[in-house]
């Protein structure tokens, strides 16, 4: 379903704040799959996501979803294909308007918007039961505006709006990191559900050793730019967190990493 | 209810920039500028299809057509360049100025026989006042128009437009195109400011380049109030509070103007009214404020806004429509005996305009009328606001006023357009015909009379043909977008057209800032005379014409009087004052009865022609005396002895061969002294002078005086020139480069600035310099004999010592000397450290106030009176020379005995005594080394003369004033004692 091959990106290019981001990540994904993505901060994990989103042109390489090489197109183009969450909560909904209106335009992604109008009481019903399945008792509150949502409500519903109309991929990007434990469990539940119940190829970078483990069906470990580990789903079901950990460890040995660093990704992964 | 309906409609038509704004302001959040272009736009592509005769409706769609495509140039700007979106619409802003001048093809289409589509909502009328019927028509397209924008916002289109500017990341991630829909919403919010200009175009009867100044601020305006009275967040409220927003800042003008405020604080208020707003809603304090004001006055409105709104949008209808029923088919209330309305408005506040609005108001009480006993005067003035003016005129129709009296064009144009059903009497309109008026002087709108005349274009001409005789250039500046300048500049060019002899160029400007350039410009491509149209920004900025005509002795020639005074050399124009005189015999007339359609238009009677002899002298002109006999205004020296004789006596002499001294001369020609066309081997000297100061006239009449003497001028055919640069550093400069490029052979600079400022251009030329302090000082030399090769001449240190000596002879009990000096003048340095040093010598204290500019010396002198100085004493600044007299008043006042180092400041009573150089001799001295050059010295070996001929002058009858007795040796050491 997706596909990179020797994919390369510098941001700043010849400036004082130059960052060679990827440095020839090869990547396929099959149909279905699952993948949590790990690494240390600044390794590339979102910058991943972002070229499959298509946010930048690469410098290089290729990048084909669904059997289409989309490397050129930008990311409106390729919402086709793609649905996306972000980490920020803010960032996925238009706070001024209300929620079925939200709803709505996650609907159309990918198709143009005519100006007719399709909000009508047969629509805002389906999105009345859609909405259900948050159980948040958002149902009643399809007219007020998403600014009078919380964090937790909002990133849920992000989500329904990311699965609502069926992508060919889906892209997480540490949509739990912003939120309340309570409420990024809750998330995370949704996740699972929407992604099993759709069969969604799906790439989800994440903070949490125990979600890597946890959720999904492969795990990539990334580290300055490159894919250093892919761990398929029987070995995960062997694997621990401290695994894990020792993992990152024996980096500590090839890459020199301060204790500093390492207790930092202690910090970050338990 | 005129007003307020007028304001009304007014906030109708401006309803749909304001939606324009909206759209940019609110869902795409930015500010765009475009608007004040695209408006204006909007109004001359409808005003220029109705006048070829398109359906009304159509040039309105053409209108939003270009206005969006104005919005699309904005947008792409802002999109594919990457340029922030305040600065993308001014861009486009300042290009759509010139755009829109070139489409009307002049800066006013006048609409008023046009069929507009006010004409065909008129027509429908079913019996109702007009203004209420156009009221009611267009408050139901409004409201049409209102609930299509809601439609349009919740179709998907609109709900992605809405995400765009809400959260572009996610409307990218749901496959928006933000940079299309950027371009979708700014071209979609132009194109209804061009609706909204075309329809306010239609509405007044005229297109004008002026009318968009402001929009976008009066369309943020509205959008803020509107959001504050309607505080939800459905975007049917959304919708709503905009138009609402309009209709309310329209009505608060009305408000304004109904109790008699001032127009000129509108905006002021606008201003506070806007930011009291924002603030409110900004702090929590201020919302929390808000809701619980809401919550009281008007509780239910928060659940179930829309059927109240319903409601009073029905009551609010049914009123009017029954009040505009009841008075239309009312009786009207006009009777024999009721006092008469007579209703003045003027455009804006300017002294032209203001005349006549005196002549007439003079002349109708001369006639007996009086406000408040057998008439009523109303007299506005729209301060340069277009629009306030249709609100004016919406208030007098409310007063009901019988005759309405609109001065200067764009009045008259709004009061011929609104008022079809009473006298409508014009002043101050340069052509009624352009207008729409009337086809001549008999056929003409029935309601409509008044007087007119442009500027004589011919008769001007005629005189400028008796100065300037052959072929010659005359030039003008003018502002395209006032209708009256460009009428007046088009007759003249039309007759120049005629004239084999005159060749006219001409220049335009937009602001006063750009008349110095222009006026430069002009003089730079060799005008012979400057022929000025009335002009109100040529006018505003007249000294700037005046400086580039001095600069190459142009004579200036203008239609207005009043500028004789300020330096222009010949006047003739239409009496403004009479003009307004003429007009209140046609109030006079209506008021007697006479129908307007019977009186036909007047042409302005009275010329007034008029001369400056101070300036004709300067150009060397001798005014032929038919000319001076038919003047009416003369301005200068003799102008009453012309005006007593009536014959020319003081008519000024051509040439000169020896300029006149020091005090008499304030601007010398530029000509050459000696004629030396004939002579093709003769040299070229310059005298350049930096301000017109008593010791650097003396020392140039020495330089001139000692130069003829020797006969080195005829031995050599030399020629001599003189430039000043009337005390500007700016003019110094143009004046050094100018020197260089008219490749002189010889300068001669007087003053320490010229000096400087010709060293710093010339490195070629022999220049020699006098009446400067200290030539060391700035890198002209290090010593009397090293110095720039091709740069020698006399320095004269002024007699600092020698005065402070004198003052210890003349006040032996003293102690203190005060001083006044500008640290940025190096001169006024070197005289201070000679002070300093002096005063210890002879036993003073010297206090010493500093100064940067002329302004600052009574603040100065009021310091060191205050200090209780003894005496004093000033040398070599600049800016007390300028004030010295002054500087001798004020220590009159005080009896403070003041001394100077310029002698010629005891002579005339500004100093009791004063030792300084016989400028006169340093003028001599300085010539003297100059014949060294010319003679064949090579500058460098000419060592820098230092030169004092020290001459003291004693003012007798001030030391008496004083009580103080002057002793013998001062006395016998003076060459001049003043008595």
């Amino acid at each position: 379903m997706i596909k990179i091959t020797g994919l390369h990106k510098t941001f700043n290019a010849g400036t004082a704040n130059e960052v060679y981001s990827l440095r020839g990540v090869d990547l396929d994904i099959a149909e279905g799959e699952f993948v949590t993505v790990i690494g240390t901060n600044g390794s590339g994990k979102s910058t991943l996501l972002n070229a499959v989103a298509g946010t930048f042109l690469p410098d290089s390489g290729r990048v084909e979803i669904a059997g289409v090489d989309v490397t050129r197109q930008r990311d409106f183009q390729r919402a086709k294909l793609i649905s996306r969450v972000f980490q920020n909560p803010f960032a996925g909904t238009a706070p001024d308007m209300t929620i079925a209106e939200n709803l709505h335009l996650a609907y159309l992604r990918g198709k143009p918007k005519y100006p007719k109008t399709e909000l009508k009481a047969s629509r805002l019903d389906k999105y009345r039961e859609e909405i259900g399945q948050l159980e948040m008792q958002l149902e009643d509150r399809l007219d007020n505006v998403i600014g009078t949502l919380s964090g937790g409500q909002r990133q849920a519903l992000t989500l329904l709006m990311a699965v609502i109309n069926p992508p060919q991929v889906l892209l997480l990007d540490e949509h739990t990191a912003a939120l309340d434990p309570k409420s990024a469990a809750q998330v995370i539940r949704l996740t699972k559900k929407f992604i099993e119940r759709g069969r969604l190829t799906s790439l989800m970078v994440t903070h949490s050793m125990s979600q890597a483990l946890e959720l999904g069906t492969r795990t990539i470990m990334m580290n300055k730019g490159r894919i250093i580990d892919d761990i398929s789903k029987a070995e995960k079901q062997r694997l621990t967190t401290n695994d894990l950990l020792d993992k990152f460890a024996e980096l500590r040995k090839t890459e020199r990493l301060t204790d500093e660093m390492l207790e930092e990704l202690r910090r970050d992964y338990i | 209810m005129e007003l307020w309906i007028g304001a009304l409609n007014l906030g109708f038509l401006y309803a749909f920039m304001t939606m324009g704004v909206f759209i940019t302001f609110r869902i795409h959040d930015f500010p765009d500028i475009t608007v004040d272009g695209s408006f204006v736009l909007g109004a001359a592509v409808t005003g220029v299809l109705l006048v070829q005769g398109v359906n009304p409706v159509t040039s309105l769609l053409v209108a939003f057509l270009a206005g969006a495509a104005s919005g699309m140039i904005t947008a792409v700007i802002h999109n594919r360049l990457n340029v922030n979106g305040l600065l993308a619409g001014i861009i486009v802003m300042t290009g759509l100025y010139s755009i829109n001048l070139h489409i009307m093809g002049r800066s006013n289409i006048p609409l008023i026989n046009q069929v507009t589509v006010m004409s065909y909502i008129d027509r429908v009328n079913p019996g109702l006042t007009p203004e209420v019927w156009m009221c009611l028509t267009l408050g139901g397209v409004i409201i049409l128009f209102g609930l299509i924008m809601a439609w349009f916002f919740r179709t998907n289109l609109g709900l992605a437009m809405r995400m765009t500017g809400n959260n572009p990341i996610m409307a990218a991630a749901t496959g928006v195109n933000v940079d299309r829909m950027k371009v979708l919403g700014v071209a979609l919010a132009n194109g209804l400011t061009g609706l909204s200009g075309g329809l306010v175009a239609q509405y007044q009867g005229f297109a004008d380049i002026g009318m968009g100044i402001g929009t976008v601020v009066i369309g943020l305006a509205a959008v803020i109030i509107g959001e504050s009275v309607l505080r939800m967040r459905s975007i049917y409220a959304k919708v709503f509070s905009a138009i609402l927003g309009s209709l309310i800042f329209r009505l608060m003008i009305a408000v304004a103007l109904a109790v008699g405020m001032d127009p000129t604080d509108l905006k002021l208020l606008t201003a506070a009214f806007v930011l009291l707003t924002l603030a409110a809603s900004k702090t929590a304090a201020g919302k929390q404020a808000i809701k619980t004001a809401l919550a009281r006055f008007w509780p239910k409105l928060a659940w179930n806004w829309r059927k109240i709104s319903a409601a009073v949008c029905l009551v609010l209808v049914l009123t009017v429509a029954g009040w505009g029923y009841k008075r239309y088919h009312g009786s009207p209330a006009a009777g024999p005996n009721k006092l008469y309305k007579i209703g003045v408005v003027q455009l804006v506040d300017n002294p032209l305009l203001n005349m006549t609005r005196d002549g007439l108001l003079g002349e109708l009480k001369k006639m007996g009328y009086e406000s408040g006993k057998n008439c009523i005067m109303l007299e506005e003035n729209a301060h340069g606001d277009m629009t306030t003016v249709n609100n004016i005129l919406d208030k007098f129709k409310q007063q009901q006023v019988d005759i309405i009296v609109p001065i200067s064009t764009s009045c008259t144009q709004a009061a011929i357009n609104k008022f079809k059903d009473r006298p409508v009497v014009f002043a101050g309109v340069a052509s009624p015909f352009i207008i729409g008026a009337g086809q001549s002087d008999t056929d003409h709108l029935p309601n409509v009379t008044g007087v007119y005349g442009g500027a004589p274009a011919q008769k001007m001409m005629d005189i400028v043909h008796r100065f300037k005789p052959g072929k010659i250039q005359v030039g003008s500046i003018w502002d395209p977008s006032q209708a009256n300048s460009v009428f007046n500049v088009d007759q003249l060019q039309e007759i120049v057209k005629n004239d084999k002899g005159v060749t006219f160029i001409g220049t335009t400007v937009t602001n006063s800032s750009e008349v110095s350039q222009a006026a430069t410009s002009l003089v730079h491509k060799g005008l012979d005379a400057f022929t000025l149209v009335p002009d109100n920004i040529v006018y505003s900025a007249f000294e700037s014409v005046l400086k580039a005509a001095r600069s190459k002795n142009i004579p200036i020639f203008i239609n207005d009087v009043e500028r004789l005074a300020d330096g222009a050399f010949c006047a003739i124009g239409y009496d403004y004052f009479s003009v307004g005189v003429q007009g209140a015999h046609l109030v006079d007339r209506i008021i007697k009865g006479e129908k307007p359609k019977d009186i036909p238009f007047e042409l302005n009677k009275k010329l007034t022609f008029g001369f400056n002899l101070d300036t004709a002298k300067e150009l060397g002109f001798t005014i032929p005396p038919d000319l001076l006999a038919q003047a009416n205004r003369l301005v200068g020296q003799g102008a009453e002895a012309v005006k007593q004789a009536s014959h020319p006596t003081a008519s000024a002499s051509t040439r000169t061969t020896t300029p006149p001294s020091g005090q008499a001369a304030s601007a010398l020609p530029s000509a050459p002294v000696t004629p030396a066309a004939d002579k093709p081997a003769g040299k070229r000297l310059v005298v350049f002078i930096f301000s017109e100061t008593p010791p650097i006239m003396d020392t140039r009449k020495g330089v001139l005086e000692e130069l003829t003497s020797s006969g080195v001028l005829k031995k050599y055919n030399i020629s001599v020139e003189h430039k000043s640069a009337q005390a500007e550093f700016y003019l110094a400069q143009s004046i050094a480069t100018d020197i260089i490029r008219l490749n002189y052979d010889y300068i001669i600079t007087l003053s320490t600035p010229a000096l400087q400022i010709m060293a710093q251009a010339n490195k070629r030329i022999p220049q020699i310099f006098g009446g400067v302090t200290d030539p060391y000082r700035m890198g002209i030399a290090k010593s009397a004999d090293d110095h720039l090769p091709n740069i020698t001449g006399v320095a004269t240190m002024h007699p600092v010592s020698a005065t402070i000596k004198a003052i210890r002879e003349i006040l032996p009990q003293a102690k203190t000397i005060g001083t006044v000096w500008n640290p940025a003048e190096a001169t006024a340095e070197a005289c201070t450290y000679a002070a300093r040093d002096a005063v210890k010598q002879y036993g003073f204290q010297l206090i010493e106030t500093n100064i940067s500019h002329v302004n600052d010396i009574p603040d100065a002198l009021n310091a060191l009176v205050g200090k209780k100085i003894d005496a004093l004493f000033t040398s070599g600044d600049n800016s007390i020379n300028l004030a010295v007299d002054f500087v001798g008043k004020v220590m009159k006042q005080h009896k403070i005995p003041y001394f100077t180092t310029i002698p010629s400041d005891a002579g005339q009573g500004a100093s009791l005594l004063s030792i300084g150089a016989d400028y006169v001799e340093v003028g001599r001295e300085t010539a003297r080394q100059a014949i060294l050059v010319i003679t064949g010295r090579d500058p460098k070996n000419v060592p820098i003369k230092n030169y004092v001929p020290k001459k003291m002058v004693v003012n007798e009858a001030l030391a008496k004033e004083y009580g103080i007795a002057l002793p013998e040796s001062i006395l016998k050491a003076a060459a001049e004692v003043k008595k």
